[in-house]
């Protein structure tokens, strides 16, 4: 995934030279190409999130196409004020990278892990969610951020998961892809970023009738095409690494029961921080998140017990 | 709309703050008073809008970072006819278009400010976008005194200096005030200049109500070979103009009564800015 993102701002940049890529002091090898290919567009703005998100709403207002790049729990985090009141509130066609999200920084703590990027996001008005699963995803949503010239923020979590599609998909602003078919009425998977693999391979192990969507968007989203989910399925199971609240299975579940009541289970993260330090595998058991933990949550939630 | 000539006396734009404030209701007099000169030199001498367009796209950018000083910028665009009068009379009315803090869809007003400490980050990306287009525009980000306790401020102050943008200047309006009272007795900023100095910034101390003064120190600046960001240190009074209302911290929230609003005209009319 890292890879398609160097080589897509590479190519973004070397096409339009009013792209530029702000990072805060992040990304060292990450940017080895862009730094070769298009040093000019390449401004390292410190250790300076604030000012880096703030300078990105000038350069915007001056005619150029910031992509701006720090850590899931800086970027939008710590700047969540000034992607509100510099960047959001005037539509500025700026792209915020929030990368490592989730746990990627397992050993680090909790200080560099991000379980919260989705919901103080959403919450902001004029501001794409976007949460690409694999490289091919990735790949379509920076395209689309930058040919739709919006606010977008796009979080990158655990990258070598494996890949969700053969290609790169044909995607449209707010659409849910169908990553494996299923059968209606029976179980829907709905799962965004790291945990779309893992949706479909517990799918094809354990429910070979299920359904498994891949929301790259996390706002805005197709709440008809959601509804339509949801009428058709007996159980709607939600997977995100982030906070169960206010990410994906808020967003469904605030659809659903609007539109299309169903049982939904919300396998997230907790409301709590990571208590102990370890690999990025050990951070998933900790939190309920790994494959065995989830398979049996999915199992009590459908038997109800 | 005003079609006239503008009229960027300090007088006429004390009038304006007055008539505007009394109508809305509204707070943060002082706060607008102290910057009047100011922005009446950066307005009659400086800015350049092309086509009189606030929206022009090589105009040169003003950002009101102090948002809460932004009915003296009312009064500015006025003059300039981009405001109609009703906005004025009609000030902080139901529906109404003009808000108590600058706000960016205002055409004219380039951030939305009044969360403090924005408008600097902002106007250092407008004058680093200059730089790479090679343009001749000038950014000016005016900040309150009490607006640089704020971190950010320092953080694009660095990449100002680090990043040569000589044609960024920040003007303090160092009234000596912020909210809750003096800004020596809240967190003492010090020597402004040496600090600005110290990040690597041009820096020259001023009194904020001497236009011949205000007009030289801009003009000496662009003038300069250095490569460096500028600082206007102006000194300033809170409340200008109106004695009673001078070094008055309560004219930072409150409002006129009829009064007091004749009063208050009365001092500006009778003064001799």
């Amino acid at each position: 995934m890292r890879d398609a993102f160097s080589d897509t701002i590479v190519r973004l940049a070397k096409a339009d030279p009013d792209v530029l890529l702000l990072t805060g002091d992040h990304g060292y090898a990450l940017f080895d190409d862009f730094r070769k290919e298009c040093p000019a567009q390449y401004i390292n703005a410190g250790i300076a999130e604030q000012n880096m998100v703030g300078m990105a709403a000038g350069l915007a207002r001056a005619g150029f196409r910031p992509i701006v790049y720090g850590l899931s729990a800086f970027v939008p985090v710590r700047v969540v004020e000034q992607i509100k009141l510099d960047i959001s509130h005037d539509q500025l066609s700026v792209i915020l990278i929030g990368d490592g999200a989730g746990f990627v920084y397992s050993y680090l703590g909790t200080s560099h892990q991000s379980t919260e990027d989705v919901a103080c996001t959403r919450a902001i008005p004029n501001l794409s969610v976007y949460s690409p699963a694999d490289r091919f995803e990735l790949t379509a949503c920076m395209n689309l951020a930058y040919q739709s010239k919006a606010s977008v923020y796009l979080r990158m979590g655990k990258s070598d998961r494996g890949d969700v599609h053969k290609g790169v998909p044909q995607i449209q602003v707010g659409r849910l892809l169908e990553v494996k078919p299923g059968r209606s009425g029976d179980i829907a998977f709905i799962a965004t970023g790291s945990l779309v693999r893992t949706a479909m391979d517990i799918a094809a192990d354990l429910y070979p009738d299920a359904v498994v969507w891949s929301a790259p968007f996390i706002k805005p989203i197709d709440s008809r095409q959601v509804t339509t989910i949801c009428a058709q399925s007996q159980v709607v199971v939600v997977l995100e690494e982030h906070s169960v609240l206010g990410g994906l299975g808020s967003v469904i579940s605030e659809i659903a029961c609007e539109f299309a009541p169903v049982r939904i289970l919300r396998v997230g993260v907790k409301d709590r921080f990571s208590e102990h330090c370890g690999s990025y595998e050990y951070l998933l058991k900790e939190h309920g998140l790994d494959r065995i933990a989830i398979e049996q949550r999915i199992c009590a939630f459908i038997t109800g017990n | 709309m005003n079609t006239s000539t503008p009229n960027f006396s300090a007088k006429a734009l004390r009038k304006t703050v007055l008539d505007m404030a009394y109508a809305g209701s509204a707070v943060h007099i002082g706060c607008a008073f102290s910057i009047i000169e100011l922005l009446a030199v950066l307005y009659r001498n400086h800015l350049r809008y092309p086509g009189n367009d606030p929206l022009a796209v090589n105009r040169d950018y003003l950002v009101l970072s102090k948002g809460h000083g932004v009915m003296a910028q009312y009064a500015c665009m006025r003059e300039l006819g981009w405001l109609h009068n009703e906005a004025f009379t009609g000030y902080f009315a139901d529906g109404s278009l003009l808000k108590g803090l600058s706000d960016s869809r205002i055409p004219g007003m380039e951030v939305t400010s009044g969360s403090l400490g924005h408008g600097f980050s902002v106007g250092v990306g407008m004058a680093m976008g200059a730089k790479l287009r090679n343009t001749e525009q000038k950014t000016y980000v005016l900040v309150g005194d009490g607006e640089i306790n704020e971190g950010p401020i320092w953080e694009g102050a660095l990449f100002a200096a680090q990043h040569a943008l000589k044609n960024f200047m920040v003007i303090v309006d160092e009234n000596g005030f912020q909210a809750m009272g003096k800004t020596e007795e809240v967190l003492d900023l010090g020597n402004i200049q040496a600090k600005f100095e110290s990040f690597g910034f041009d820096a020259v101390t001023i009194d904020g109500h001497d236009e011949i003064s205000i007009d030289n120190a801009i003009n000496h600046f662009w003038q300069s070979n250095s490569i460096a960001p500028k600082a206007l240190i102006a000194k300033t009074v809170k409340g200008k103009g109106v004695p009673f209302m001078e070094h008055n911290n309560i004219w930072h929230y409150t409002r006129l009564d009829q009064e007091t609003y004749a009063q208050a005209l009365d001092a500006v009319a009778g003064s001799a800015l």
